[in-house]
């Protein structure tokens, strides 16, 4: 479903993905964790197409299409999502009414009929059920104000809404309380199906005992440098990058 | 928000050249003549209203070059053949739309100047209070009135002109330890039939006992595209321990123009809460004037204004902290679109008692075309020592991580950044305290908006 081939990248003509590759199948979770600065959210951001980050080498199919001359809403209509490390607010404009309008673009570029206001309301109060959103966060401006945690919450009921075929979780368990970060992994859980793909970026193992992932990669200096199950993280926590990374190097 | 304490900076000289000055054309003198010996009070004000005409007369109207206007050549829109409104009657469907304050809201409406008796409801107040038209308190005890204009500023032609025509507008009086639960709305209504160039000068004069509490909702309107001057000029007293919520929304035509003064004098742990948003108008100038005057005292003073087409927009506050220990806090934002020209000059001034004041100035702009212009001047002016003070002025376009968040949310660009705007000035909207009010602001902002339309069903 998404195929990265020595993706080159930077932004500001500073070059950060450094000959990137990376598969994901249908269904599958991948986990990328690696140090700061090592590009785990420019890889994000470069394939959710935000402005300013230029692809200079390699490529990346999503379901067979090249996607880095999309814009970032014809990607989220073709199916990719990403979950912000850092959510932006938006006072003044109601979280479901915002949402609704994200919907009915994704339902008409994709020619699907839009849905009304009160089958809206409707589906939007079973998503922040499932991933445990308060129905008062729902009336009010998107995040603004929002804990760091209820930012995140709200992320992953936007993903809940859209129905993305690819997620990608920039970060979503920092910030978030233990228990916080149980509902918000059990959200995603019941949102796993074979036809939904998920990257999952982290610094924490812990998420990935909620979320079990596929494969977990280690990124640094703008490559994945290992990858391997979910026994990676594990390892990784106990011997930290430097030991990892560097053995690979070596 | 950086705070910082600042250095004194010497006071410019009261510079006035009179080439910062013009004089009127001869139609204000025309109808000064007509319309003297037919204004409320007459007999017991004509020889006041002369003099302060001959006073307009002397000072003119400002240009650039004058200290308070700088950005702004008021005479450019002000010196022209206006003549008093007419009278009109007005049915209430045509009104409905710009009621606020809810149901038990009690309101005076004037249509073309003039109260509209059918359509205000001002009865059932608590006793004490006050709340009429100065065409009543003319008629009642127009020796209150004369008091009034006497204690007008004399170095201001605009002052001096509405002293001259004023014989309406609204007073009112909340006795001490009143808080009075029901809001109070101003209307002001601007029809056709007000002729193709009327000119009106209501006069506003508010005043709080101390621990008096109001909630007052001012609107000004233009009805069907009608054209006018309103020239207004208020003055307000907010008593110790006294709160006044001041929410103003301008729905003002091309054709249209504003210029509003308020003296605002605040008592020790006064709290004043003003909000304007600006929604129209060929010019449309706000001006406030506040004085903190004792210890603890509130000020907040929000605005939004957001010119389309040729509209120009001023606004000119100046906070004057006078004692030690209180708090003011101006934010302003601007949208600024098309060729349209906004100014924003707010100034800081904190006297030598004044320690321990905090005083904040914030003033963002959105400059969404090559063409608008917008010119921001923070200024500060301290002569204590021990202080917290701070101003900043932003002009800029959308933030991209903003844009990117939204479009990556499956919104079009066009879509993405009207939201954006939309957001921007509602920050401000937010503020109103009466939420009819709010609403109506922002289903009006929608339509200064590129793309607005689309976002109707945000409402
Ligand atoms: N706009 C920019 N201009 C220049 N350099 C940038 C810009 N944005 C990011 N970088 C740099 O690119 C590198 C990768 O940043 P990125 O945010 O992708 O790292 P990350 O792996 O997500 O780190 P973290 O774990 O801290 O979130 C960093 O060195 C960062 O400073
Ligand atoms: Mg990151």
């Amino acid at each position: 479903m998404l195929k990265i081939e020595n993706l080159k990248a930077g932004v500001e003509g500073k070059e950060i993905l450094k000959g990137l590759n990376l598969q994901v199948k249908p269904g599958q979770v991948h986990a990328i964790m690696g140090p700061n600065g090592s590009g785990k959210s420019t890889l994000a951001y470069v394939l959710a197409g935000r402005d300013g980050y230029e692809v200079s080498g390699g490529s990346v199919t999503f379901d067979g299409h090249d996607v880095t001359e999309m814009s970032p809403e014809e990607r989220a209509a073709a199916g990719i999502f990403l979950a912000m490390q850092y959510p932006v607010e938006i006072p003044g404009v109601a979280n479901s009414y915002f949402l609704r309008q994200a919907l009915n673009a994704i339902k008409k570029a994709r020619g699907e009929p839009e849905v009304s206001a009160a089958a809206f309301m409707k589906l939007l109060r079973e998503k922040a059920a499932v991933v445990g959103v308060r129905e008062d966060l729902l009336k009010r401006d998107v995040n603004f104000g929002f804990s760091g945690g209820e930012k995140k919450r709200n992320e992953i009921l936007q993903l809940a809404v859209l129905e993305p075929k690819l997620a990608i979780l920039d970060e979503t368990d920092s910030g978030l309380d233990i228990d916080a970060l149980r509902t918000v992994a059990e959200g995603v859980n019941r949102l796993r199906s074979p036809e939904r793909s998920f990257i999952v970026i982290t610094h924490y193992q812990r998420l990935l005992d909620y979320i079990v992932p596929d494969v977990v990669h280690i990124q640094a200096h703008g490559q994945i440098q290992r990858s391997g199950g979910k026994e990676l993280a594990g390892e990784l926590e106990e011997k930290g990058y430097d030991a990892m990374i560097g053995a690979v190097a070596a | 928000m950086s705070a910082a304490t600042l250095p004194v900076s010497p006071r410019p000289p009261a510079a006035r050249r009179p080439q910062a000055f013009v004089e009127p054309i001869s139609s204000f003198a025309e109808a000064f003549l007509a319309q003297a010996g037919r204004l409320n009070g007459a007999t017991e004000l004509g020889d006041l209203r002369r003099r302060r005409f001959e006073r307009f007369k002397a000072l003119g109207f400002p240009n650039q070059r004058a200290e308070r206007w700088h950005y702004t050549n008021a005479a450019r829109f002000l010196n022209r053949p206006w003549h008093p409104a007419a009278a009109a009657e007005l049915g209430s469907a045509m009104v409905t739309p710009y009621l606020a304050g809810g149901s038990r809201a009690r309101r005076l409406i004037f249509v073309n100047g003039r109260p509209a008796a059918s359509l205000s409801h001002v009865q059932g107040l608590p006793p004490g209070v006050i709340f009429k038209s100065i065409g009543r308190v003319l008629a009642e005890e127009p020796a209150a009135f004369k008091a009034l204009l006497d204690q007008d500023r004399e170095d201001d032609g605009l002052t001096a002109l509405n002293a001259a025509f004023a014989d309406n507008g609204a007073w009112i009086d909340i006795p001490a330890g009143v808080k009075l639960e029901v809001p109070l709305q101003l209307l002001f209504l601007t029809t056709v039939e007000a002729g193709p160039t009327p000119m009106t000068h209501p006069r506003v004069r508010i005043k709080l006992g101390a621990g008096a509490e109001l909630r007052l909702i001012e609107t000004h309107v233009t009805l069907g595209q009608s054209k006018g001057l309103t020239n207004l000029v208020g003055t307000v007293e907010i008593g110790k321990g006294a709160s006044l919520t001041h929410d103003r929304l301008q729905l003002l035509s091309e054709g249209a123009c504003f210029v509003g003064q308020l003296a605002i004098d605040l008592e020790a742990e006064a709290k004043l809460k003003q909000t304007i948003a600006t929604l129209g108008g060929e010019f449309v100038r706000n001006e406030m004037d506040a004085r903190l005057k004792g210890n603890a005292i509130d000020c907040l003073l929000n605005g939004v204004y957001m010119p389309v087409g040729t509209e120009h927009v001023d606004t000119a506050i100046r906070v004057h902290h006078l004692a030690p220990g209180s708090h003011s806090n101006q934010f302003y934002k601007g949208v600024i679109n098309d060729r349209s020209h906004a100014v924003f000059q707010g100034k800081i001034f904190v006297e030598k008692p004044a320690q321990q004041t905090n005083a904040f100035q914030q003033n963002n702009n959105l400059l969404l075309s090559d063409d608008a212009e917008i010119d921001t001047k923070p200024e500060l002016e301290i002569y204590a020592d021990d202080v917290k003070c701070s101003h900043g002025a932003t002009v800029g376009d959308h933030d991209p991580m903003e844009l990117f968040y939204l479009r990556s949310r499956g919104l079009d660009r066009a879509t993405a950044e009207s939201m954006l705007t939309y957001a921007f000035a509602a920050e401000v909207f937010e503020r109103f305290s009466d939420v009819p009010l709010k609403l109506l602001a922002r289903r009006m902002a929608f339509e200064r908006l590129p793309g607005g339309s689309a976002l109707q069903g945000m409402l």
